[in-house]
């Protein structure tokens, strides 16, 4: 009987500085015979060196070549993406609350003045005055009963655009947000596939 | 005589063709139509939507542009402030999301887990910086 071991790799792990990565790290792997199995999921592939910063691409061939050289009467047959990405991990890596703090008061700050730049640029103060005597016939220099409901209709339309508060009372769809931010991932995950992947370019010029 | 006239008409008729397709294209990029439909699971009624909108601006402008006056109780007011708010809420939102600024952000601060704080804090800055404006900011200007 022949032994094949299907292989299927993961599309992207996280794994420690200076970790030695195994097969079994990265695939996905199932064969007639459990015990082949196991024993090529403890291959190891590659260590982690700390020259490779925190992108290190595992493309399919070295896992076969890794198993090949392991049994070469092996008939590997693989499904899946060509490649795993490797994202390393350094633990101590935490922000301080003092940066968040500092973030978050900067996009405070920056969206207050914002708003207020717009209102000025569209002229919303005249806009407001004309809309008060409009409805009601009088002028109204401050017309505070319509832009206080307005300023906070502001914070209500932007949560409920990307739907945090109802979250579970309204739909479980991922929100405009979550979506936004799997677009932004995949599309780094496929530049790096490609420009960190050693294997996948070949180069005429000499650099 | 007729000829100005007629040209007249062709003129604001382009003109308002030209703000009527801008508009459209506007809300359309933005994408907050389908949004809402959406939140509120009504695809179905999305016809009904485009006409409301298509209502609100020819009223709108109608308004606008003719001085109408409707003599209505001031507290009116309050209900319109607050959809006029929302609306422009959510475009300024989904405009955030056109510019790509979240996954970014999430990305170089390093926050991934926390963007919803991140994101309270824009919205209550737009809240503040609106109300500061509206109270405080306008007696300046003067």
């Amino acid at each position: 009987m022949e032994k094949t071991v299907f292989v299927k790799l993961r599309h992207r792990v996280q794994v420690k500085p200076r970790a030695v990565v195994v097969i079994g790290d990265v695939a996905q792997i199932t064969a007639n015979d459990s015990n082949i199995a196991e024993q090529l999921k403890a291959v190891p592939l590659y260590r982690i060196q700390p020259s490779d910063k925190n992108i290190v691409i595992i493309d399919v061939m070295k896992v076969i070549r890794a198993m090949m050289e392991k049994d070469d009467a092996l008939d590997v047959q693989v499904i899946g993406p060509a490649q795993t990405i490797i994202e390393v991990v350094d633990q101590k890596r935490r922000f301080s609350s003092a940066y968040f703090l500092l973030v978050w008061m900067l996009l405070f700050v920056g969206s207050a003045m914002a708003i207020m730049n717009f209102h000025e640029d569209v002229s919303m103060q005249e806009v407001h005055q004309h809309l008060y005597e409009m409805i009601t016939g009088k002028k109204n220099d401050k017309p505070l009963l319509l832009q206080i409901p307005y300023s906070l209709g502001l914070g209500i339309g932007m949560i409920l655009f990307f739907n945090h508060v109802f979250r579970k009372r309204i739909n479980e769809e991922p929100s405009p947000l979550e979506v936004e931010m799997f677009n932004y991932q995949q599309s780094l995950d496929q530049y790096v596939i490609l420009y960190e992947n050693k294997e996948s370019m070949g180069k005429i010029d000499d650099d | 005589m007729t000829i100005k006239i007629l040209a007249v008409i062709f003129i604001g008729f382009a003109g308002g063709l030209a703000v009527g397709t801008g508009f459209v294209a506007f809300l359309v990029v933005l994408g907050v139509i389908p949004r809402l439909t959406q939140l509120t699971k009504t695809t179905k009624r999305i016809r009904a939507y485009e006409w409301s909108a298509i209502a609100g601006a020819v009223a709108g402008g109608w308004m606008s542009l003719r001085h109408t006056v409707l003599y209505m109780s001031k507290y009116w007011l309050i209900p319109l402030g607050l959809l006029q708010g929302v609306f422009i809420g959510m475009l300024a939102a989904a405009l955030t999301e056109v510019l790509n600024v979240w996954p970014i952000l999430a990305k170089r601060v390093g926050v991934a887990d926390k963007i919803v704080i991140l994101l309270m804090a824009i919205a209550f800055g737009k809240i503040v910086g609106s109300l500061f404006h509206w109270i405080y900011f306008t007696d300046y200007l003067r």
